[in-house]
C-alpha cells in the first residue's frame, strides 16, 4: 500500500534531481513495472486493508486543504475570474465550518477494499504507461529542460494522489484529494501558458470547484444527520438523509465525470499536452466519477435517485456521442466520446445490481486501455506528423501506416467483438432487459445504450474514413519510422487490451462467447494473403472516366442552436433534479 | 475455364456511355431496357460502372471533349469485353461527319465489335446487337485489349498492367 | 441437417434473390430474367479478369462475406439474438472500412450512407430482440422459436421491423446505400470479378438475415412464420416498385420518428 503511494513521490523527486532523458526513461519504466506488479499482487490478495491516520496526519490534511483553497483564491484574484473567487471563498467558509463540527475518531480513514484494488490496476497499469510515454513526448515540446522534468514529476505525483483517493474512506480526505486532482487538472491544462490554455484551465478550475462545494455540503449533511464523515458508516445507516448525502456526492461525480452541462471543462482540457489528456481526462482522473457512483451504489439500488442517475448517465451517453459528430479536432472527438462512455459507466453503476456494477467496472478498465491508446496515438500524430484535426488526416495511412493501425485498433477495441467494451455493452443489454419488468424507467437506459452505441460507431468510422482513404497501390507505400519511446507504450496498451479481452472471455467461463472471436481470427489471417494478391492487376478508382483524383468531404452533423439549448437546458435541469430528488427522499 | 464460358452470354451487363450523341439513340437504349422490350429477360443489367460490365454500349460520334473519357472507361472494363457502337453517328460520324469538333466514329479510339446502323437505331436492332455481342463475348479470351490511342499515358496503362510490370515499364520509359 | 442448411445458405439466398427479380418483373408486366439468373451472373463473374485497387480493399470484402455467413450460421444454429445483431454489425463495419480504404468519391459516399443505415436500423433490431426477450424470457433463438404469441403481442414492433426491412435489402424508398443512378452502387463500385462476386453473394445473405427476423415473429408455428415472410417479401417489393428514393438524412428521421416510437410504445405496452 505504501509502495503505491510513496514510490511515485520518490520517483518524482529523482526525476527533478536528475534531468537527463535516459534517467527519466529508466525511472518511469521501473516505476511502471513495480507499480503494476504491486497492483497485481494487491488485486490477487483478498484481505481488506485499513489505516488509521495519526493526529498529526489529520492536522497536515487540514493545513493542506486550507493552503490549497487559499491558492485557488489567489489564482482567482490573479486572473480576475469571479467564478473561481466566489467558489473558493464559499469552499473556504464551508470547509471551516465542517471541520469545526467534524467528529474525530471513528473508523479507519483509509480502507482498501476490492473496488480500490481494481482501481489500482487501472491507475497504475495504464497511468504508468502514460508516464513512460510522456518522457518521449516531452522531448519535442518547446519548453525548458526543468519544465520538462517538472511535467514528468507532476504526472508521477498525480499517480500517488490517484492511488490515495480510491481508498479514502473519510469524506473530508476525499474532498482534499478531489481538490488536489482539480489542482492537477488546472496546472497541467495551463501548462503551455498561452491565453487559450489559461482560459480553459480556469474553466476547469471553477467547474470542478462546484464538485468540491457539493462534497462539502454532503459532508455537512452527513455530520448533521449521522455524526460521521466516513463512507462506510454512512452507507450502512438508513433514513432519508443518507440519500440526500448520496445525491450531493453523486452530483460531484457528475461534475468530475464531465456529464453534460459540465462537459466544457473536459473539452477545454484538450489543449493540454497529450499525456495529460490521456492520463487525467480519459484514463484515470475522470474515472473517479464512476468510481464514486460505484461506491455509493449499494444505497442507490432500486431508489428513485438511482433510476434518475442512471437515466441521466444514459442520456449523457447519447447526447455526447451526438455532439461529437460535429467536431473536427481529433482530441476533442476523443474527449466527447470519453464523456459519453463515462455517462454510460455511471448509468450502469447507478443501477446498483451486482451484475451491472461489475459491468461498469469492466467498461472502466477497457475504456481506460482503449482511450489511453487512442490518445497516445493522437500524440504521436501531433508530434511526428503535425496533424491535429481530422480534415488534415486524409490518406494518412499512406504516410503513417503503423500509427493509423494503432488508432484503428483503438476504434475497433471500442466497438467490436470480442473486446471488452463491446462485451460490456452486450452483457449490459442482457442484464438490463431482465430488470425491465420491475423498473420500466430502465427502458430509457436500454434505448440510449443502443442509440448511443450506434452513434459512436458512426463517429469512430467517420474518423477512420479520413485516415484510411489510400490511393491505388500502383504507387509504393512509405515506411514509417516510429521511435521506441512512442511505440513501446502503444504496443503495451494494445497487448493489454487483447490480453484482458481474452482473460474476460475465460472468466466468463462461457466458451460460447469465444466463438465470437472467430470472425476476428479470420480478419487477422487475411493480411497473410496480401502477398498472394500480387497476381491481380491494379486499376485506378472510377471517377466517371476522369483521370483526376477527387476526394469526398467528411460529413458533419451539426445540431442547430435551438437543439443545443434544449440539450444543455435539459441536462442542467437533470443535474438540479438529482439534488431535488435527494431532498425529497 | 471452359465450364464458365457459356454463362457470359447469359448475363451480359452493360455500360452505356454517351460520347456526344444527340440523345436519340440513348432514348432508344432506355426503351429497350424498359418494360416493353425488356432486355432484362436476357440477364442484362445496366450497371453504370465499367468495372462490373461486359458490354460497352457507346452512342455519339466522339466529341473532342469526350475522347479521353471514352478511352478511360474502355480501359476500366475488365476483359473479356465487347464494344457495341449504337447508331450511325457512332459508327461513321453520321450527320456529324466532317464537323470541326467531332471524330468520325469511335473506332478510331477503341476496337468495335458490333456496329448498329440507324439514326436513331431501333430497340429491336439494339436487342439484336446485344445478342450478337453475347456470342462474340463467348469467343473472346481474357487477354488484355488495348485502346488504339492512350491519353494521359501512365495511369491508363497502369490500369492494365500488374504493378511489377508497370514499375518496369515506367523505368524503361525513363531510360 | 442444420449444417447442410448453413453450407447451402448462399445458394438459398441466391434463389430468393432470383425469385425476387422475377417477381418484380411480373409486377411491372415484364417477363424478367430466369430464376437462376443470380447464379449465371456469379459464374460469369468468375470468368472475368479481376482488377483491384489494393489488397486490403479486396480482402475486406472477402472478410465481410465470411463474417456475414458466420452470422447467418449463428441464426440457423439458434444462438443469442443480441450476439447475432452485433456480429452482423461487425460484418457491416468490415464493409464500411473497405469502402473507406480507397480514394474514391463514390465509395466514400456509399460508406457514409452505409454508416447512416447502420445508425438507423441497428437500434430497431435490438429493440425487436428486447421485445422477444420480454415475452419469451430469453435471447436465444431456439427458446424464442418455442414460444408463441409474438404476432399479436408485438404488432407495433413488427411494423417497426417492416420499416427497416427495405433498408437492409436495399429497396426503395430506402435504397440509399447503393442508389444506382445516384452513387453508382456506393461501396460496391470499385470491385470487379471474383471480389465483386463476394459482395454479390453477401447480398443474398443479407436477405436471409433480415427475413429470419420476420420469421421469428411466427414463433413455434413455422407455417405462420413462412406466411409472414412471404407477405413481407411481397409487400417490400410492391413498395419498392411504387416509391422513389428518400433523402439519406430523411431516412434516419423516418426510422427514428416512426419505427423507434412504434417499438417503444409496443415495449412499454408489454411492460405496463
Ligand atoms: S445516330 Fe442519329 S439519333 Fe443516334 S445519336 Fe447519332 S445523331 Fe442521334
Amino acid at each position: 500500500m505504501l509502495t503505491l503511494i510513496l514510490l511515485p513521490i520518490i520517483a518524482s523527486v529523482f526525476t527533478l534531481l536528475l534531468p537527463f532523458k535516459r534517467v527519466h526513461y529508466f525511472i518511469t519504466a521501473s516505476v511502471l513495472v513495480t507499480l503494476t506488479l504491486v497492483a497485481f499482487s494487491f488485486y490477487s490478495s483478498t484481505e481488506i486493508v485499513t489505516f488509521h491516520l495519526s493526529h498529526s496526519m489529520s492536522f497536515l490534511i487540514v493545513a493542506a486543504d486550507v493552503i490549497l483553497l487559499l491558492y485557488f483564491l489567489y489564482q482567482g484574484i490573479k486572473f480576475r475570474s469571479a467564478n473561481v473567487i466566489f467558489l473558493s471563498a464559499v469552499q473556504l467558509l464551508l470547509y471551516g465550518y465542517v471541520e469545526s463540527i467534524a467528529p474525530t475518531g471513528g473508523p479507519a480513514e483509509i480502507v482498501v477494499d476490492n473496488l480500490s484494488k481494481f482501481m489500482f490496476l487501472i491507475i497504475n497499469g495504464v497511468g504508468g504507461i502514460i508516464v513512460l510515454y510522456s518522457v518521449r513526448y516531452m522531448r519535442d515540446e518547446p519548453v525548458s529542460a526543468t519544465k520538462k522534468s517538472l511535467f514528468i514529476a507532476g504526472l508521477l505525483l498525480f499517480l500517488s494522489i490517484m492511488n490515495l483517493i480510491v481508498c479514502a474512506n473519510s469524506i473530508l480526505l476525499f474532498f482534499l484529494l478531489f481538490e488536489m486532482t482539480t489542482l492537477a487538472s488546472y496546472l497541467l491544462i495551463s501548462f503551455r501558458n498561452d491565453t487559450l490554455s489559461r482560459a480553459n484551465g480556469l474553466k476547469a478550475l471553477w467547474m470542478n470547484q462546484i464538485g468540491g462545494v457539493v462534497i462539502l455540503l454532503g459532508a455537512l449533511v452527513a455530520i448533521e444527520g449521522y455524526g460521521t464523515v466516513m463512507f462506510d458508516t454512512l452507507l450502512k445507516s438508513s433514513g432519508g438523509m443518507v440519500l440526500f448525502t448520496v445525491a450531493l456526492l453523486a452530483m460531484s461525480a457528475l461534475v468530475k465525470g464531465a456529464a453534460l452541462p459540465f462537459e466544457g471543462w473536459l473539452l477545454g482540457a484538450m489543449v493540454a499536452p497529450t499525456p495529460v489528456s490521456a492520463m487525467l481526462h480519459s484514463a484515470t482522473m475522470v474515472k473517479i466519477a464512476p468510481y464514486l457512483i460505484l461506491k455509493l451504489a449499494p444505497v442507490l439500488g432500486a431508489t428513485l435517485l438511482g433510476s434518475l442517475l442512471s437515466v441521466t448517465g444514459a442520456l449523457v451517453f447519447v447526447a455526447a456521442s451526438y455532439l461529437a459528430l460535429s467536431r473536427f479536432v481529433f482530441k476533442e472527438i476523443l474527449g466527447y466520446s470519453t464523456v459519453a462512455l463515462l455517462g454510460l459507466m455511471m448509468a450502469l453503476a447507478a443501477i446498483g445490481t451486482k451484475e451491472s456494477m461489475t459491468l461498469a467496472m469492466v467498461l472502466m478498465l477497457f475504456h481506460a486501455l482503449s482511450k489511453a491508446l487512442l490518445f497516445l496515438a493522437a500524440g504521436v500524430l501531433e508530434k511526428q506528423y503535425h496533424v491535429k484535426n481530422i480534415e488534415e488526416m486524409k490518406g494518412l495511412v499512406h504516410r503513417a501506416p503503423k500509427t493509423v493501425g494503432f488508432i484503428l485498433f483503438g476504434f475497433i477495441s471500442l466497438t467490436l467483438p470480442p473486446f471488452g467494451l463491446f462485451m460490456g455493452k452486450l452483457l449490459a443489454i442482457t442484464s438490463i432487459s431482465s430488470l425491465l419488468r420491475e423498473r420500466p424507467a430502465l427502458l430509457i437506459v436500454v434505448l440510449s445504450l443502443v442509440i448511443g452505441s450506434a452513434l459512436l460507431v458512426l463517429l469512430y468510422f467517420k474518423v477512420s474514413s479520413a485516415l484510411l482513404s489510400a490511393p491505388s497501390d500502383i504507387l509504393p507505400t512509405q515506411k514509417e519510422h516510429l521511435p521506441y519511446g512512442f511505440s513501446i507504450p502503444l504496443i503495451l496498451l494494445a497487448f493489454y487490451s487483447i490480453a484482458t479481452a481474452a482473460g474476460f472471455i475465460i472468466i466468463q467461463g462461457d466458451l460460447f462467447i469465444a466463438w465470437l472471436a472467430l470472425p476476428l481470427l479470420l480478419v487477422i489471417l487475411l493480411p497473410s494473403m496480401v502477398q498472394k494478391m500480387e497476381r491481380y492487376d491494379r486499376i485506378q478508382p472510377y471517377h466517371c472516366g476522369e483521370k483526376e483524383l477527387f476526394d469526398a468531404a467528411l460529413v458533419y452533423y451539426e445540431p442547430s442552436i435551438r437543439v443545443r439549448q434544449i440539450i444543455y437546458g435539459g441536462f442542467g435541469m437533470l443535474f438540479v433534479a438529482v439534488a431535488f430528488i435527494g431532498v425529497l427522499s | 475455364m471452359k465450364f464458365f464460358t457459356p454463362f457470359r452470354k447469359k448475363s451480359p451487363w452493360i455500360l452505356h456511355y454517351n460520347a456526344g450523341s444527340c440523345n436519340g439513340c440513348d432514348i432508344e437504349i432506355l426503351a429497350a431496357l424498359g418494360p416493353k422490350f425488356d432486355l432484362e429477360r436476357f440477364g442484362v443489367i445496366n450497371t453504370g460502372n465499367p468495372k462490373q460490365s461486359d458490354i460497352f454500349l457507346v452512342t455519339g460520334p466522339v466529341t473532342y471533349r469526350s475522347r479521353e473519357r471514352l478511352v478511360e472507361l474502355y480501359t476500366q472494363i475488365p476483359e473479356p469485353k465487347v464494344v457495341v457502337a449504337v447508331g450511325s453517328c457512332t459508327t461513321t460520324g453520321g450527320v456529324f461527319r466532317g464537323m470541326y469538333n467531332v471524330e468520325d466514329g469511335i473506332d478510331r479510339y477503341i476496337p468495335v465489335d458490333v456496329y448498329i446502323p440507324g439514326c436513331a437505331s431501333s430497340p429491336q436492332l439494339i436487342i439484336d446487337a446485344l445478342v450478337k455481342a453475347g456470342e462474340i463475348l463467348e469467343s473472346k479470351s481474357k487477354a488484355i485489349e488495348k485502346p488504339f490511342k492512350l491519353f494521359g499515358a501512365i495511369e491508363t496503362i497502369g490500369n492494365k498492367l500488374s504493378r511489377l510490370n508497370m514499375a518496369k515499364k515506367v523505368h524503361d520509359d525513363e531510360d | 441437417m442444420t449444417w447442410i442448411w448453413i453450407v447451402l445458405a448462399p445458394l438459398l439466398g441466391g434463389l430468393i434473390y432470383g425469385g425476387e427479380r422475377v417477381l418484380r418483373a411480373r409486377m411491372q408486366r415484364r417477363q424478367g430474367p430466369p430464376l437462376l439468373q443470380p447464379f449465371y451472373d456469379m459464374f460469369k463473374l468468375l470468368d472475368k479478369r479481376t482488377l483491384i485497387l489494393h489488397a486490403p480493399h479486396a480482402l475486406l470484402a472477402v472478410a465481410h462475406f465470411f463474417v456475414l455467413w458466420f452470422t447467418v450460421a449463428a441464426i440457423f444454429l439458434g444462438w443469442n439474438l443480441i450476439y447475432i445483431i452485433f456480429l452482423h454489425l461487425f460484418a457491416q463495419i468490415l464493409l464500411i472500412l473497405a469502402g473507406y480504404s480507397v480514394r474514391s468519391v463514390y465509395s466514400h459516399l456509399g460508406a457514409n450512407r452505409e454508416l447512416l443505415m447502420v445508425v438507423a436500423y441497428e437500434p430497431v433490431l435490438i429493440l425487436v430482440a428486447v421485445g422477444f426477450y420480454l415475452i419469451s424470457g430469453s435471447f436465444e433463438i431456439t427458446t424464442i422459436l418455442q414460444g408463441d404469441g409474438y404476432w399479436h403481442q408485438l404488432p407495433l414492433l413488427f411494423v417497426a421491423l417492416l420499416i427497416i426491412v427495405p433498408i437492409k435489402v436495399k429497396k426503395s424508398p430506402f435504397d440509399i446505400g447503393e442508389a444506382h443512378q445516384e452513387i453508382v452502387g456506393g461501396i460496391e463500385i470499385e470491385y470487379s470479378g471474383v471480389f465483386y462476386e463476394f459482395l454479390y453473394m453477401s447480398r443474398f445473405l443479407e436477405y436471409l438475415f433480415i427475413y429470419s427476423f420476420v420469421f421469428l415473429f411466427g414463433g413455434e408455428s413455422y407455417w405462420l412464420g413462412a406466411v409472414l415472410v412471404a407477405g413481407v417479401f411481397l409487400l417490400v417489393n410492391l413498395v419498392d416498385n411504387a416509391t422513389a428514393r428518400v433523402h439519406a438524412a430523411d431516412m434516419v428521421k423516418i426510422v427514428y420518428g416512426f419505427a423507434m416510437s412504434f417499438a417503444i410504445i409496443n415495449i412499454l405496452g408489454v411492460l405496463l
